[in-house]
């Protein structure tokens, strides 16, 4: 790989300085500052008519996508045991890295959200409640499983922010759609309670952001993390400008034994709902049977301004949370059929964020995957 | 687990000389399909069901001025006329698997709960057992199910409970299965945990096999010949 001459960069920077000041100054990056000159190459090149890219010649058609992470991240320490580690986010990170995806994508630096937005979620009381267990520096909070650290409020916070950002930067136009490399997770996340080792919720607080601040009437939200998003179908169950898609293991085998199929939304959210329930074993052959004949007609229907998506890689054969059996083809599947529904109904504008995805050893490979999908570097 | 920590205590009851008119008003209004019948005192002396009331109504079929003019009549006959004498009642330290004995043999969706006097406590339904049920299962709490087969022979369960307990993990209950294979039964427990692959790992380590549920379920089902 040719590195980029700091002169270019240099004067390329003087021209378009402020958007990627952050991503230039990133002192705060774990992987340096190279990555973040390369990305000021993959946006000059069609003006300099240069290509610093050898090897896969991808660049040409690829959709300029947002990578959300941050050190403070690493800094909610569940303890030695637990499965919802900062090493998730190690691996992935070395993973994009060492695969030469991270160089390609956008760098995108989070920033703490603003009280106000986590509020349009969660009711005071519970922030106040989760600060002062973490201030405290208590071992857990609602749950014995829900481990903090006194760094996870601000951990979840930038979660939250990173979220807000990502939505931020493709509505300005900087990006078209963007991956969230944060934790803790937030789909398990209740109004007041913290649950499956989430806090916020994150995608939740991306919707309410995404129409409050940025005038998108109806959000779309799809889960295909293989636990039922319990919060977030909570948190918008009643509303029908949020429509909420699940599919997950069958609740009478998975975590937290919620989102059957006959849920379907709540008064004047009904028919905003809806949940695709996969039986034990039966991966491959029903998520594409239930993706193509649940989401696909609701979504159509629904004419979604804006689709976010819970991004959990735990359904996979070899992650041992879950026994749907989901392969990596069939995440590339996933993958690709929201690619071609944002393609459709949203101008691709899409923000996946991370939540579950146990198995360590694959965990980069499916995010890898996903995030090409994402950049449109894979599928059609 | 006894039938006074599910029945029903909230109680509507009617005297016998209640009017039909004014029963069934009742029972709409209140949304319920039994109602008992007690004296003065608050002995049960029967029980109402909407069956009761139906098969006392006059027939569609009649023309519509013989229809309201029976309708009329049949309103203001009393309870006393169309109520079960002698209904299948529960007494208070029954428990629910006595309950669901009865119901099932007397076809019965509902049951009145009496003490040793014969004064109406409660009113058990289908319904109660129902929620029962799902608290049994412990199903109303967040958890995950596993699926278990383990050899037919002594200690194989306290062997699941330690790795269970072990992993700091709580129970919201365990159902136990016979299994196809001889010598074997399948064991499910609920664990009320969002983290199942360290316990899943720990099991598998120590000999037992977990089964694909799916798997499970085809093999129950009848085989051709
Ligand atoms: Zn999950």
């Amino acid at each position: 790989m040719a590195e980029l001459p700091a002169g270019v960069v240099q004067a390329f920077f003087a021209r378009t300085c402020c958007n990627y000041w952050n991503v230039l100054r990133s002192g705060r990056s774990s992987y340096g500052n190279l990555v973040s000159v390369r990305r000021v190459a993959l946006k000059s090149q069609e003006e300099m008519q240069l290509n610093y890219f050898t090897g896969e010649q991808e660049t040409e058609q690829m959709k300029k996508t947002g990578f959300i992470y941050d050190d403070t991240y690493l800094q909610h320490n569940t303890g030695d045991w637990h499965p919802e580690s900062s090493e998730r986010l190690r691996v992935i990170v070395n993973g994009l890295k060492e695969s030469g995806l991270l160089e390609k994508l956008v760098r995108i630096e989070a920033e703490p959200a603003n009280q106000r937005w986590v509020e349009a979620v969660h009711h005071v009381n519970y922030i106040m409640r989760f600060n002062d267990a973490c201030a405290m520096g208590l071992p857990d909070f609602d749950h014995q499983e829900n481990s903090i650290c006194r760094e996870s409020f601000k951990a979840a916070l930038l979660a939250a922010g990173g979220v807000i950002k990502a939505i931020d930067s493709i509505m300005v136009g900087d990006v078209e759609t963007a991956f969230c490399a944060v934790r803790p997770p937030g789909h398990h996340a209740e109004v007041d309670k913290a649950m499956g080792f989430c806090y916020f919720n994150n995608v939740a607080i991306g919707a309410r952001y995404a129409q409050r601040q940025w005038g998108m009437k109806r959000v779309g939200i799809i889960d295909f993390d293989v636990h039922h998003g319990n919060g977030t179908q909570h948190i918008f169950e009643t509303d029908p400008t949020v429509f909420y898609y699940s599919i997950h293991e069958h609740p009478s085998f998975a975590y937290p034994g919620t989102g059957r199929d006959f849920e379907c939304g709540v008064a004047a959210g009904e028919g905003t709902t809806k949940n695709s329930v996969i039986l034990p074993g039966r991966g491959d052959h029903d998520y594409r049977r239930k993706l193509t004949e649940d989401l696909i007609p609701a979504f159509k229907k629904f004419q979604p301004d804006m689709i976010l998506v819970s991004a959990g890689f735990d359904a996979h054969a070899a992650d041992m949370m879950s026994g749907v059996n989901l392969s990596t083809d069939g995440y590339d599947f996933v993958s690709e059929l929201i690619m071609n529904l944002a393609n459709a109904l949203t101008d691709g504008k899409v923000v996946s964020i991370l939540e579950g995805g146990y198995n360590l050893e694959l965990l980069p490979l499916l995010v890898e995957n996903h995030i090409k999908h994402l950049a449109g570097l894979r599928g059609v | 687990m006894f039938v006074i920590e599910r029945m029903s205590t909230d109680l509507i009851t009617a005297l016998p000389d209640m009017k039909i008119g004014q029963a069934y008003d009742l029972m709409k209004e209140r949304r319920i399909r039994h109602l008992p019948v007690s004296d003065g005192e608050g002995k049960l002396v029967g029980m109402v069901s909407d069956r009761d009331m139906r098969s006392a109504m006059p027939s569609k079929l009649l023309d519509s001025d013989s229809y309201e003019a029976t309708l009329k009549k049949v309103m203001n006959f009393t309870l006393a006329e169309i109520m079960t004498r002698e209904p299948v009642k529960i007494f208070v330290y029954y428990t629910i698997q006595d309950v669901l004995l009865i119901m099932r043999k007397y076809k019965v969706g509902a049951v009145p709960v009496v003490d040793d006097d014969g004064y109406l406590k409660g009113i058990l339904s289908t319904r109660d057992l129902l929620s029962a049920f799902v608290d049994v299962m412990g199903i109303d709490e967040p958890g995950a199910l596993l699926c278990i087969l383990s050899d037919d022979r002594q200690g194989q369960m306290k062997k699941i409970v330690d790795i269970v307990t072990e992993e700091r993990i709580s129970l919201g209950s365990v159902l136990v299965s016979k299994s196809l294979e001889q010598d074997r039964k399948a064991v499910f427990p609920y664990l009320l945990t969002n983290n199942v692959a360290r316990v899943k790992t720990r099991l598998i380590e120590a000999g037992f096999e977990l089964t694909d549920p799916m798997q499970w379920y085809f093999d129950q089902l009848p085989k051709k010949q």
